[in-house]
């Protein structure tokens, strides 16, 4: 009898300590990046580009080019998510024709990155003629994160109750005008916070983007969606092994990654805070 | 146009945008089949697999990627088996034991792990965790296939756990309570019900992590040390597929052959993670948990 | 009663994929009148009544055969566009389901998107509060969301919301089910005043109701239509054996 609860125990012991083994993980990473990183954050750092071939400066242009790259990625990947979502949750019947796309979304979302960035290369840079460009790099980023959204909305879309739809069918409102009217907005909160999961995938994202739109060092900020842009996550991947002086800079990369992390953590923890307050309040 | 006619093309319209995904699919073998198949005219599909020296830039070049193709199967192999035990046991750990509180940090902090982007933990590898091996172990590099291996393994466990929990919650309560009025300990219910039960979900997530892992570019970019040698020891660089293809297309001349075998990289990769993907998709689809059915 | 006629059935059978839900249903239902349809659960009754205005389209996998007439249209013919039946056939569901909307906009919502003119809602609004014996409860409260309402206020809300589309026929699947005593009570003195103007199908378990409310009685019995005839005859004499053990209470 006693055996049975030692093993218990034990088996209690090894299951607390992977929880705790993967927080600690979680919490040494962004404890030793922000430790290091947060002297060389400043103000002209983050306003004023690099200056000394990148061992000096800041990195104002990775930043922007970011921006510009995320919400790109976010004009084509939400619309089209959103759209796809609800084809699979209000007009589809369950069949073959559901279990196909599916897969197919399900396939999408298993592409490796680096994948994607040589589809990026073969297709918007090369085939379509876009060149390495914020729009090569945008459209690659959207199309990587849009299974992210689609999974997000479906869910969301899912969670509007029928009644909704039933109580506007039967007013003689049509199906179309039920789903813009009633469904989209109830369920728009949660389409949302859920994306934005993907768009903080978006935002860090290093190999999409090295063939499609990343630039090694740019002066001049981008004038047209043609441009390259330089763009934080792989400014730190050549600040870190391929800059002139690796040793010299590490502040300057921990710097970065500390900048990197806390937007992409940023935009994920307000997601997530969203979501939990979203889900007790719900009214229905 | 009358109103039945308009709903009709509205929906037609959303189909369309539904296939997009498929669509982007079809393009992505498109694109790589058009930059990456001339490679074989210059050398053959054997020899490209199975040749063991990849020296693209030698004249006349050589583009075997098998050291590659192991690079990449052993540091998600070595991944694998870290990342499963601590993946699936915090799925228990959160789905069957933790207080509500907990479970919700521990969830979230599960979910900003995932966020972390690769190029960020690739750093973490190079910088903190390469010196402290190197150091340690008394090693010629701590860039090496244990480091790589590491850091994946962090990358795949919130695929592993997320999923693996899904699975877990999906387990009817009422086999637990059978267990339970049997006199079973919590231990004994989750080791002989719960976990046989979600069993086809934890295959997929098991899965669907190493396919994570095998498709990671930045982290064996960074951290696996980039020798395109079949390894003798765990302490030994390699050169995974995603590294090589990241690392040299930047300097591949346009459709130069190099430039084209990296793309042919491309397509074996692609199709070694579709073939995850898909029977990840049969597994839970082949064996849904359905009722008493699983048991 | 035919003279009278709004809706007519058609030896109707209904299968929900392989299985029958309904068999060889023909009736007719009387204008301005209150018909109540009642049996035991799994009986049918809903499911004809979401017929009526072609709810079950939402269904997959579903199939009529036979006709359903309405105003001697077969409103199942292919040419007819559903949502226009459901424009004249309104509905109240069991459960109260406003919209997450201000009450004011629960009732505009229809009539907006069916083109009534933005000038007119506030009085149809009105008016529709009004009928369905809500407005002096929420006059004051217009812009508040529905959501704050009691269950009963809800339903004279969906109710009113219903009504503001002007349909012919109000059809209503246990509409007092999910509501307490007192708020039952105010939706029953509701449809006694609503039958001057409107055509009423009840569905209801409640043996008392139907039998307060309804002029007429339809009986059903795992699909079929056993008994219809006066709700006092129903309740006083029945014809069949099956309905009188049913509405004494021996089964259901």
């Amino acid at each position: 009898m006693k055996w049975r609860y030692l093993k218990q125990q034990i088996f209690f012991g090894l299951v607390r300590a992977s929880a705790l083994i993967v927080t600690l993980a979680l919490g040494g990473i962004i404890f030793y990046i922000a430790y290091n990183g947060i002297g060389a954050i400043s103000w002209d750092f983050i306003t004023k580009p690099p200056t000394d071939s990148m061992t000096k400066g800041g990195i104002m242009p990775a930043i922007l080019g970011t921006i510009y790259l995320t919400v790109g990625a976010i004009a084509i990947g939400l619309p089209l998510g959103i759209a796809s979502a609800i084809y699979l949750t209000e007009y589809a019947k369950q069949g073959r024709i559901i279990r196909f796309l599916k897969v197919g979304i399900n396939c999408l979302a298993g592409v490796p990155s680096v994948v994607f960035g040589l589809f990026g290369l073969g297709f918007f840079v090369i085939f379509l003629k876009f060149g390495s460009s914020i729009l090569s790099g945008s459209l690659t980023l959207g199309f990587l994160i849009l299974p992210t959204i689609i999974g997000a909305s479906e869910e969301a879309l899912k969670s509007v109750p029928q009644t909704f739809r039933e109580a506007s069918l039967s007013l003689g409102v049509s199906k179309w005008q039920t789903t813009y009217r009633i469904v989209l907005p109830n369920a728009l909160p949660g389409i949302l916070t859920g994306s934005i999961l993907g768009i903080g995938r978006a935002a860090g994202e290093t190999a999409p983007i090295m063939f499609t739109a990343a630039a090694y060092f740019t002066t001049k900020l981008p004038g047209s969606v043609f441009d390259e842009v330089m763009a934080l996550p792989y400014h730190i991947y050549v600040l870190a092994t391929a800059g002139t002086n690796i040793e010299a800079t590490r502040p300057i990369q921990f710097g970065t990654v500390l900048v990197l992390v806390a937007v992409v953590l940023g935009i994920d923890l307000v997601a997530i805070v969203v979501r939990s307050y979203m889900r007790r309040n719900k009214r229905w | 146009m009358n109103r039945q006619t308009k709903e009709i093309i509205i929906k037609y319209i959303f189909f369309l945008f539904a296939l997009v995904s498929v669509i982007v699919l079809g393009l992505i073998v498109f694109s790589l089949f058009r930059e990456g198949l001339p490679i074989f005219g210059k050398v053959s599909v054997k020899d490209f697999i199975f040749g063991m020296e990849w020296y693209p830039t030698y004249d006349p070049p050589s583009f075997g990627i098998f050291p590659l193709i192991v690079g990449s199967l052993i540091v998600t192999l070595l991944a694998t088996v870290i990342a499963v035990p601590l993946g699936v046991m915090a799925a228990i750990y959160i789905a069957e034991i933790a207080p509500q509180a907990i479970k919700e940090i521990l969830k979230s902090v599960i979910e900003l792990l995932a966020g972390l982007p690769s190029v960020v933990l690739g750093f973490f590898g190079m910088v903190i965790v390469a010196p402290w091996l190197q150091d340690t172990f008394d090693l010629p590099t701590g860039l090496n296939i244990v480091n790589a291996s590491v850091i994946l393994a962090l990358m795949a466990i919130p695929t592993i756990s997320s999923i693996s929990e899904d699975a877990l919650y999906a387990v009817p309560r009422e086999y637990k309570e059978a267990s339970y009025a049997l006199g079973a300990t919590k231990f004994e219910t989750i080791v002989q019900v719960i976990l046989p039960a979600a069993m086809s979900g934890i295959s997929t997530a098991v899965m669907l992590g190493m396919a994570r892992a095998i498709g990671e570019t930045m982290v064996v970019l960074m951290v696996a040390g980039g020798a395109a040698a079949i390894p003798e020891s765990l302490f030994d660089s390699v050169r995974p597929m995603p590294a090589s293809i990241a690392a040299e297309m930047g300097e591949a001349p346009f459709r130069s052959g190099h430039y084209q075998a990296l793309f042919a990289i491309g397509i074996v990769l692609f199709f070694l993670t579709l073939f995850f993907n898909l029977f990840a998709d049969y597994v839970s689809h082949k064996f849904r948990q359905i009722g008493s059915g699983t048991l | 009663m035919e003279t009278n006629t709004i809706i007519k059935l058609k030896d109707v059978n209904f299968y929900y994929g392989q299985s029958r839900a309904l068999t060889d249903i023909s009736m007719t239902f009387g204008k301005n009148k209150v018909t109540a349809l009642i049996g035991p659960s799994g009986c049918g009754k809903s499911t004809l009544l979401r017929l009526l205005n072609r709810m079950n389209d939402l269904i997959d996998g579903t199939r009529v055969e036979g006709e359903i007439l309405f105003e001697d249209k077969n409103i199942y013919a292919p040419d007819i566009d559903p949502v226009e039946i459901r424009r004249k056939i309104g509905m109240v569901f069991q459960k109260p389901n406003p919209f997450p909307k201000t009450i004011y906009n629960n009732i505009a919502y229809g009539p907006k998107l069916t083109g009534v003119k933005a000038g007119d809602l506030d009085a149809l609004v009105e008016q529709s509060l009004k009928q369905s014996v809500l407005w002096d409860e929420v006059k004051d409260i217009l812009n508040k969301s529905a959501m704050n309402l009691s269950g009963g206020q809800q339903q004279r809300l969906c109710i009113a919301r219903a009504l503001a589309m002007k349909p012919d026929i109000l059809l209503m699947d246990e509409p007092t089910s999910a509501l307490d005593p007192i708020s039952t009570a105010k939706i029953e003195e509701l449809i006694e005043e609503l039958k001057k103007h409107y055509t009423i199908i009840i569905v209801t378990h409640n043996m008392q109701q139907a039998a307060r409310i309804s002029d007429e009685t339809a009986f059903f019995y795992i699909g079929n239509l056993v008994e219809y005839n006066k709700t006092e005859k129903i309740f006083t004499k029945p014809d069949v054996k099956q309905t009188e053990d049913y509405i004494t209470g021996r089964f259901g």
